[in-house]
């Protein structure tokens, strides 16, 4: 079922709740009683549109909006995605990070295995955060300035500069290895490590690692089935337009 | 987990049940049988292999020592000695002693800091048994930061066959990443942690 305007956004989230983290990125918060999506957006200032387009995006694998996709604006996709990126290392990661540290000062003969976890999982937040960096860095204002080429129907010598600095085929190529360490921790924490006495901080520790690959999972499909499949139709008609 | 056997030996009824009963509070643990004589104990020990022997050493008379290195040794059990007689920790070498006075929680306490040992001990040897000798050896040069041209040189191999092995070994264990890999090689001990760059 997709979600439309009319629905109430609590029903929304009773449908799905990986979607909070989602409305929460909109700085939508909880506690919207009766009030229906149409009417959230339009009180936190959000795009109707976008916001339809992300969460039934995030709520159903195989919607591949076509037609509506074209419509959203590309500073608000990437200013949502940067949003996930903080909220990815201010708080998701970070308070993993926490559970294991916690874990580990607990421990006493499973402090060796708690220690090579935490590396291991330092190990990949250093990673993801380096994906992210250069996301931030070189895709996205790259990005942005194919947009300003396409609106101004010019380059200037700023956007030219950026223009020609990257192509989107660059970033499909490297977009997605990240993944491997997150998949590769959790198989370790269920196969191979004795869990250590907090069994339920253990547990919650291994929950949060699903959760977060979930998590990504939905990131990344935004990434793969709305920005791209944007920019690629974008830089084609700038080489038609020149 | 697997499960860790243990067989009592003790001529005492009352002793072996009630031990026994007590021991069944502990999960992951199965009590094979108790014997009573000596005779019998050879015959279940040599036929069930059991992790634990827990036994009187009034049942093995004078020869204790005799029996101790090609029996238990051989079998690789573990030994606990219970006895109401406090001397048989100076008399007797063992894994841990049993008195009869002891109360449970202290039973079970003796008790299941055996079982972990021998669990741990399972752990380690049944992971291992999923790799093969040849890719265990691999698998600690992955760990160890070698490329796969830097592994073939080293084991006299062509570089098609550690990627073969590298396929095998990921497949098998689950993990795609070195780090990962380099995790799994220091917790089954195939290296060891201050070796890792």
């Amino acid at each position: 079922m997709h979600i439309k305007k009319s629905m109430k956004m609590a029903d929304v989230i009773q449908m799905n709740y990986m979607l909070i983290p989602v409305i929460h990125r909109f700085g939508i918060e909880l506690g919207f009683g009766d009030k229906t999506v149409d009417q959230v957006c339009e009180e936190n200032e959000v795009d109707l549109n976008f916001f339809l387009q992300l969460v039934n995006a995030y709520h159903d694998q195989d919607y591949f909006p076509k037609e509506e996709l074209q419509s959203i604006p590309v500073r608000e996709i990437i200013a949502y995605l940067k949003m996930t990126h903080a909220s990815y290392l201010n708080n998701t990661v970070t308070d993993i990070e926490q559970k294991i540290k916690s874990l580990e000062l607990e421990g006493n003969e499973d402090k060796k295995y708690i220690a090579l976890i935490r590396n291991f999982f330092e190990g990949y937040k250093s990673e993801l955060t380096e994906h992210i960096m250069r996301e931030e860095d070189v895709v996205f204002p790259y990005v942005l300035a194919v947009d300003e080429i396409i609106k101004s129907e010019q380059f200037t010598d700023k956007n030219k500069k950026v223009f020609e600095s990257f192509s989107i085929e660059e970033y499909e190529e490297e977009h997605d290895d990240v993944e491997e360490k997150l998949m590769d921790l959790r198989t370790i924490m269920i196969k191979y490590v004795a869990p250590p006495a907090n069994t339920n901080l253990y547990h919650s520790i291994i929950q949060d690692l699903f959760r977060l690959e979930e998590d990504l999972n939905y990131h990344s499909r935004i990434e793969d089935k709305v920005l791209i499949p944007k920019i690629i139709l974008m830089e084609k008609s700038i080489k038609n337009l020149f | 987990m697997p499960r860790i056997s243990i067989l009592i030996a003790e001529s005492t009824c009352l002793i072996r049940k009630g031990l026994s009963s007590v021991i069944q509070k502990l999960g992951n643990v199965e009590i094979l049988q108790s014997v009573s004589n000596k005779a019998e104990l050879c015959d279940i020990v040599n036929r069930l292999k059991p992790d634990i022997l827990i036994a009187n050493p009034n049942m093995f008379d004078s020869d204790y020592e005799d029996l101790k290195k090609p029996f238990v040794a051989a079998n690789k059990m573990s030994l606990v000695l219970i006895s109401e007689d406090k001397s048989i920790e100076d008399t007797y070498n063992a894994d841990a002693f049993i008195h009869y006075k002891d109360n449970q929680s202290k039973i079970l306490e003796i008790i299941e800091e055996i079982v972990n040992q021998k669990t741990e001990k399972k752990r380690i040897n049944k992971s291992n048994e999923t790799l093969s000798s040849r890719e265990q050896n691999i698998l600690k040069h992955i760990a160890l930061g070698l490329t796969n041209k830097e592994i073939a040189d080293q084991l006299f191999i062509s570089i098609h066959t550690v990627v073969t092995h590298r396929k095998n070994i990921t497949q098998k264990l689950g993990i795609k990443s070195v780090s990962g890999l380099t995790v799994y090689a220091i917790l089954n001990n195939l290296i060891n942690m201050d070796e890792v760059k």
